[in-house]
């Protein structure tokens, strides 16, 4: 299965970038990593370009929150992304905020799974299971 | 005119830049004190440099930093620039110099030197008298040199490979070897005039876990681009790395190949200096902690033998930090040099071969590139991945390369990818893990490894 990921907005921060791409290769995704400071125009290029089902972005600076509320009007400009499995990761907010609050204000943006601060295979371990019920895997 | 002039008349002819008078900056360059020159003082030293890091946007506040750093004994006086200078923003640095000076609020996290200006700064560089290094970040310093060295600023960090690799995630890297070309020319040609210009590459890196045969060949390779320009004083560096004797060990090693390589291009008359990199990884956020760890820093660069070290303070992991905690680290760090009498001597022969073996084969491997210069070699090699830096950023670095600490937390190569690393060294590397594991716990380990000293 494919995996588009990589870091949003002018974040460069690279190590978890690189571990994302190493532990799904390890669980057996095929991944195209965009590494970091990605627009998400490029995001949705890319899924479109390889044929992706799954769209994993990652934040470690926060930014992630101002780029999330012009997703669903930039994916809705894509056509045939319906069924692609959207996740978000990593540290989402500017400053501090509990998972509660944050949790749903994503999903509003458009994401199915959405995970802040926790640990990596934690999160990859929720979307495979996640891939399971939707019958992807 | 030389086609390097007219360009330098293109360069400084920018609306940030207030009538460089070049027959001037010369005659300050040749009639500038002797002590201003770091090469000077490497010359006459009897101890190890100590230099802290610090930038700040106003000049007030620059200044009463260097005077902090002055009566803390300090040797050498840094000067790190923000980052809009960095990417060649002068007209953003020139706004929040502007809000900075007028608020009393820190608005850059650096000094903006081409927007202070040569004659400005020279006030300050010359009212101290200590040598100052230029710390800063950017694929195409020729501004940003060209107004350094006006002001007294006779040591330049930074590389093409250096500077960009670990900050850039697409800056065409071709250009930056020629923007620094330009560099290496100016610095040689101020050189002749008075001591020289000490250029220094910046070997931390990613400071992520890189392994010590790529740290080295980077810094052979930044050495040797910048002596076939002329220049003759530069020093390599490196930072800490988590393991005591792999620290001697590359210390050992890069004294060793740095003058091997200078000689087998003719330039043995260059100086070559080692400064080491107090730990640039992740800090413990418990500030006596960090203390400790600068400490430990401290013994290790006298065990490895360094020329300068370059200080952290116990407030690096809460961001820029204060003057006063800055020069306490400078004042504890001449202490602790002062007191470290007595260092037994380490030399461990069997990991100096394997990494010497190593550096020579990606060497090689650069110099076999069929190009035909040294840039486009290395050029060739970092874009085909025999040069693969682990956690760079950038779109031109292969990321094939992945390397974990063995129990005594040396850093290893366990996948090597496109690099050349010998077989027998490569056996060597990975029998010193333990490679059992799956991807998922190795991935852990990395995490672990990253973090070692939090």
């Amino acid at each position: 299965m494919k995996v588009v990921t990589g870091v949003v907005g002018n974040d460069i921060h690279v190590v978890a970038n690189r571990l994302i791409e190493l532990s799904l290769k390890a669980r057996g995704f095929e991944v195209f990593n965009l590494g970091v400071n990605t627009y998400l125009e490029e995001f949705f290029d890319a899924v479109v370009e390889t044929g992706a089902e799954v769209l994993l972005i990652s934040s470690l600076n926060g930014e992630a929150e101002g780029w999330s509320r012009e997703i669903k009007l930039l994916k809705s400009s894509y056509k045939g992304l319906d069924n692609l499995v959207m996740m978000i990761g990593g540290n989402l907010v500017v400053g501090s905020a509990d998972a509660e609050e944050i949790v749903p204000k994503y999903k509003n943006y458009g994401f199915d799974l959405v995970f802040h601060q926790v640990d990596l295979n934690t999160g990859l371990d929720t979307l495979e299971e996640y891939l399971k019920q939707r019958g992807m895997r | 005119m030389s086609l390097l002039q007219e360009e330098r008349e293109i360069i400084l002819s920018n609306e940030y830049v207030d009538n460089f008078d070049f027959a001037e900056v010369e005659e300050f360059v040749k009639n500038a004190s002797k002590e201003l020159f770091i090469s000077h003082h490497f010359k006459k030293k009897t101890k190890m440099l100590v230099q802290p890091r610090g930038g700040f946007p106003t000049y007030k506040k620059q200044f009463a930093l260097n005077e902090f750093f002055v009566n803390a004994n300090v040797d050498v006086l840094p000067l790190t620039i923000d980052s809009n200078t960095r990417l060649n923003d002068y007209a953003t640095a020139k706004k929040m110099l502007r809000l900075s000076e007028e608020n009393d609020v820190d608005m850059l996290n650096g000094y903006p030197l081409v927007n202070h200006g040569y004659r400005n700064t020279r006030k300050m560089i010359t009212h101290f008298n200590k040598p100052v290094s230029l710390r800063h970040g950017t694929p195409d310093a020729r501004l940003l040199i060209e107004t350094a060295i006006a002001s007294g600023i006779f040591e330049i960090e930074g590389g093409p490979i250096t500077y960009l690799l670990p900050y850039s995630k697409n800056f065409p890297l071709d250009k930056a070897f020629l923007y620094w070309k330009y560099v290496e020319k100016i610095c040689a040609n101020y050189s002749r005039l008075n001591e020289p210009i000490n250029r220094e590459s910046f070997g931390p890196l990613t400071a992520t876990l890189v392994p010590p045969a790529i740290t080295i060949t980077i810094q052979l390779l930044e050495m040797l681009l910048s002596l076939e320009e002329g220049v003759k004083s530069f020093s390599v560096s490196f930072s800490q790395t988590g393991s005591v004797n792999q620290d001697i060990v590359m210390g050992a090693v890069i004294r060793k190949l740095s003058a091997h390589y200078a000689k087998e291009i003719g330039c043995e008359d260059a100086k070559i200096h080692l400064v080491y990199h107090q730990w640039m990884g992740a800090f413990p956020t418990n500030k006596s902690f960090a203390e400790q760890l600068i400490n430990m820093s401290t013994v290790i660069a006298s065990m490895v033998g360094a020329d300068k070290i370059i200080t952290k303070t116990r407030e690096e992991a809460s961001g820029i930090p204060t003057k006063e905690a800055n020069a306490a680290t400078v004042a504890n760090t001449q202490y602790t040099l002062g007191i470290l009498n007595g260092l037994p001597r380490i030399v461990d022969e069997e990991e100096e071969e394997i990494l010497t073996l190593e550096v020579h084969a990606i060497m090689e491997a650069v110099f076999n590139d069929p190009a035909d210069t040294l840039w486009r070699k290395v050029f060739n090699s970092i874009k085909s991945g025999i040069i693969d830096v682990p956690f760079s950023p950038h779109i031109i670095n292969h990321n094939e390369m992945i390397t974990i600490r063995d129990a005594k937390k040396n850093i290893r190569i366990i996948k090597r990818g496109n690099v050349p690393i010998p077989d027998r060294c490569y056996e060597y590397e990975k029998a010193q893990c333990d490679l059992s594991k799956d991807t998922t716990s190795i991935v852990n380990d990395i995490i672990h490894d990253i973090g070692i000293m939090q």
